[in-house]
């Protein structure tokens, strides 16, 4: 049966002209060239739209921001603490947003580099896979989680809780903000950190256990270093990605326009740039200066932004160069 | 020693290493225990006869002759509790015994015309009259037992006169007796007090019990049903037993709460009797049964949430999410294969990955204005759209926020593909992309499609991008692509800090946050267990 099948099937194909030299044609030649480089180049094209994309962002939102910069002084913007922009003389000075979201940002990341680590070591270097495989999905649902759904948790669950616990008079406050965004940047700071700590080699851990030490020594005094761009890379991104929040930092803050006085003040109210614009961009009108404005905090947050990029990036490249090494 | 301080600190670390992930864990229960717990509530509950009520004639759903019959087994539960407040009434609305003893005034003196009475009679009989209205009237507003007791007898003398026997008059004479029955158990002086407290008591039962059958229907839907759920009925039966008074004990103290019988407000009156009967009957009132509400995901809702479900806010996330892919996909494929497939490692190639790498660090409200100022304010008016948030330019901002999601997991996903599959096809005269489209993508499909949901997952919980270029909080479902639309991850924002009216229905509140925790969890779950299977299938080639 198998075999007349075979058969039938070679008798419907056209048999191969056996007498046709295994050589192209120069058109054939030609034509292959030229497709191959044609495809090569609109593949490339289409791959170039992220870098496209990247010059629109900023060429848009900088283009919607300049008017802002032309008209007001931005030493003023950068420095002062009045935020009026609906003012009969507005004011824009954007500091205490500048500071509101280094602040809610900083004190997120002193709640959540050291949990990070602590889990990235627990994961590389103190568990089996099988409990690796246990731990992951874990850290991932914290990462799937919508931003909202924390804002949610902050606004209905936290802040009523930290108001009634400890006394606040708000409880949508710089402390909430700071742990729900520490939450939101633990993923990003462990799964980068972890990455770092398994690629140092395996000789550096064996050598330090062979001279004697223990677990505790090895981690501190060998891996770390070792690891150590990568670690720093894994903060920068994590600072990132609580830089750039805003429905969590817009509903947990308080939206307060003011810089906490005395500075460790966490149960104080805070504005970040990000609530800002978000809060502010619904009800202002096209081409008035409160629009620019705004425009000119995105650009701030997109600079602020890019700068922490580039210094992750490097961390990451090192990390990477050295994991090469090793 | 030396060495037991250093194993006890080895110790101490890894324990604490441990910690830290039972934290990670404890934390990501609490986050999601109780949203997930009071959201359930509002899909799986026990609904009251007016929830049936409000579902027949909101939807249309339900039997109409079954919810007749019940209505009419509750009703006569209920009539019995409007009867004890409707006698209690009597005694205490003055204001309402004085307008009635007008009607019945004027009604007389209609009558005496039409019968026409002459001229002198007229004015005697009605002078009388008049003399008992006001003797009634007065009546009504004292607080004295013994006047009130003289005046319905003087005023009853007058009941066998012909004059008033078969007219209107005579309801001025079950007026009054019913006055002196009902004013026997009341201590008269306190009778601003009791209306007072009858208010609260009325607008509780009305909350619970919803407008009386004769009543004229309200204009919010809201207002036409009393409590739809079993929770809400006994936490409005608890604040109809309990009254709460936050009251200073002492200076300087913080406030405390009290809590009295509202009984006690009541004693020995015709009132007091309701509480207990209200008490021993909500459940013949309200007819409690287990419901699973699962059209609360395809209802559209009324203003403020306050009935039914999150349909359109659904519909609406799937829309933006579904295009967002669809514009992101090939884009994100192409660039990956080439990434892969072709790129050395040139200026150019860095260049591009620079360029992904910062597309992915742009901040999310920062996509929201680029949103807003190139396709709301740019690109829909220069193809001759109207520049105004629309569901094509929220979705387009969510495609550009997703693509280095998209091609860093395809680039993952092409570069797992092992190389003797690309050897094998090219070593039998295949040529490069015929390679790729017959061997390599289909071998690195499920990877892709792992990176698909992952960041299908990522754009449904995306707000501050469509904040200001498509989503809306309320509003028709869309007509066309160039109209804004609902969606569960801004709707979850408006319910928890912008609305009202929301702010009474919790179980609403907790119950779209975690629709839309659901949907994201739900995708990632399929992502993980797909990517799980890829994996072992990688390894044991």
């Amino acid at each position: 049966m198998t075999v007349n099948n075979i058969t039938q099937i070679q008798r419907t194909r056209p048999a191969v002209d056996r007498n046709q030299l295994l050589v192209l044609t120069p058109l054939q030649d030609l034509k292959g060239f030229l497709f191959h480089h044609l495809g090569r180049f609109l593949l490339f094209a289409v791959t170039c739209s992220s870098v496209f994309l990247v010059l629109l962002i900023f060429f848009f939102v900088v283009r919607e921001g300049l008017p802002f910069f032309m008209k007001f002084s931005l030493s003023e913007f950068l420095t002062t603490k009045s935020w009026y922009p609906e003012a009969t003389v507005p004011k824009f000075g954007a500091l205490s947003l500048i500071v509101g979201s280094l602040y809610v940002t900083i004190a997120a990341l002193i709640f959540a580099v050291p949990v990070g680590i602590l889990a990235a070591i627990f994961l590389s270097d103190i568990v089996s896979l099988k409990v690796r495989d246990f731990v992951k999905p874990i850290i991932e649902i914290l990462a799937a989680i919508p931003s909202v759904a924390y804002g949610f948790f902050a606004v209905l669950v936290l802040a009523p809780w930290l108001q009634n616990k400890f006394g606040f008079t708000t409880g949508t406050n710089a402390l909430n903000a700071s742990i729900v965004l520490s939450i939101m940047a633990l993923p990003t700071i462990i799964s980068v950190a972890e990455d770092s700590i398994s690629a140092v080699g395996r000789e550096l851990r064996e050598a330090s256990y062979g001279l004697g030490a223990t677990r505790f020594e090895t981690i501190f005094r060998v891996i770390i270093p070792a690891a150590h761009s990568g670690i720093i890379a894994a903060i920068v991104l994590g600072m990132m990605r609580a830089i750039g929040e805003t429905m969590v930092v817009w509903m947990a803050s308080g939206n307060a326009n003011q810089i906490p006085s005395p500075w460790w003040d966490l149960s104080q109210s805070v504005r970040t740039m990000t609530a800002t614009i978000a809060g502010d961009m619904g009800e202002t009108p096209k081409d008035s200066p409160h629009y620019w404005s705004l425009f000119a905090i995105g650009v701030v947050l997109l600079v602020m932004t890019f700068l922490l990029n580039i210094v992750g990036e490097y961390f990451l490249a090192s990390a990477k160069k050295k994991a090469g090494k090793s | 020693m030396h060495l037991n301080t250093r194993q006890i600190t080895d110790k101490a670390f890894t324990v604490l290493t441990g910690a830290s992930v039972v934290l990670l864990t404890v934390v990501l229960l609490i986050v999601l225990g109780p949203i997930t717990w009071r959201g359930a509530k509002a899909v799986i509950f026990k609904d009251t006869i007016e929830f049936r009520k409000m579902q027949f004639a909101l939807y249309h759903r339900g039997n109409y002759e079954d919810l007749q019959s019940e209505i009419a087994e509750v009703h006569q539960f209920r009539d019995a509790a409007y009867l004890i407040i409707d006698e209690f009434k009597h005694g205490i609305d003055t204001d309402e015994l004085i307008d009635e003893s007008k009607q019945i005034y004027r009604q007389f003196g209609k009558e005496l015309k039409y019968k026409g009475t002459s001229g002198a009679e007229y004015q005697q009989i009605r002078s009388l009259a008049r003399e008992i209205r006001d003797k009634l009237q007065a009546t009504f507003q004292s607080n004295d037992k013994q006047i009130i007791q003289e005046n319905i007898d003087y005023i009853l003398q007058y009941r066998t006169n012909g004059e008033f026997v078969d007219t209107a008059a005579a309801g001025f004479f079950t007026l009054g007796e019913d006055f002196l029955k009902s004013v026997e158990n009341i201590d008269l002086d306190k009778r601003q007090e009791y209306a007072g407290a009858l208010q609260k008591v009325e607008d509780i039962i009305l909350h619970l019990l919803g407008p009386k059958p004769d009543d004229p229907v309200p204009a919010l839907s809201m207002d036409r049903y009393g409590a739809t759920r079993w929770d809400l009925a006994q936490k409005l039966l608890d604040q109809l037993l309990w009254s709460e008074k936050w009251v200073q004990k002492e200076a300087d103290q913080p406030m405390i709460k009290v809590r009295t019988l509202r009984a006690e407000q009541f004693e020995g009156t015709k009132l007091e009797p309701l509480f207990g009967y209200v008490q021993s009957n909500l459940d013949r009132m309200m007819k409690p049964m287990p419901t699973f509400y699962w059209r609360y995901f395809i209802d559209d809702s009324t203003p403020g949430h306050y009935f039914g479900g999150v349909g359109p806010e659904i519909l609406g996330t799937l829309l933006l999410t579904l295009l967002a892919m669809i514009f992101v996909i090939p884009l994100g494929i192409i660039s990956a294969a080439y990434l892969v497939e072709c790129a050395s490692d040139n200026m150019a190639v860095r260049i591009i990955r620079m360029g992904i790498n910062t597309l992915a660090g742009v901040p999310s409200i920062v996509f929201g204005l680029f949103g807003l100022a190139f396709f709301v304010l740019f690109l829909i008016p220069l193809f001759g759209g109207a520049s105004k948030p629309c569901i094509l330019a929220a979705s387009l901002t969510l495609a550009v926020l997703t693509l280095p999601v998209m091609i860093r997991a395809s680039e993952e996903a092409i570069r797992s593909v092992p190389q003797t599959y690309k050897e094998a096809s090219l070593g039998l005269g295949a040529s490069r992309f015929r390679t790729f489209m017959k061997v390599t993508l289909p071998a690195a499909l499920p990877g892709i499609l792992t990176g698909i949901i992952l960041s299908l997952s990522r754009v449904a919980g995306e707000t501050a991008p469509i904040l200001f270029t498509g989503a809306v909080a309320l509003g028709p479902l869309p007509k066309s692509l160039f109209d804004p639309t609902r969606t569960l991850s801004y709707g979850s924002y408006d319910i928890a800090v912008g609305d009202r009216l929301a702010m009474m229905v919790p179980h609403k509140q907790y119950g779209m946050v975690v629709t839309l925790v659901l949907l994201i969890l739900c995708l990632n779950a399929v992502a993980i267990i797909l990517r799980a299977k890829v994996f072992r299938r990688l390894r044991g080639n």
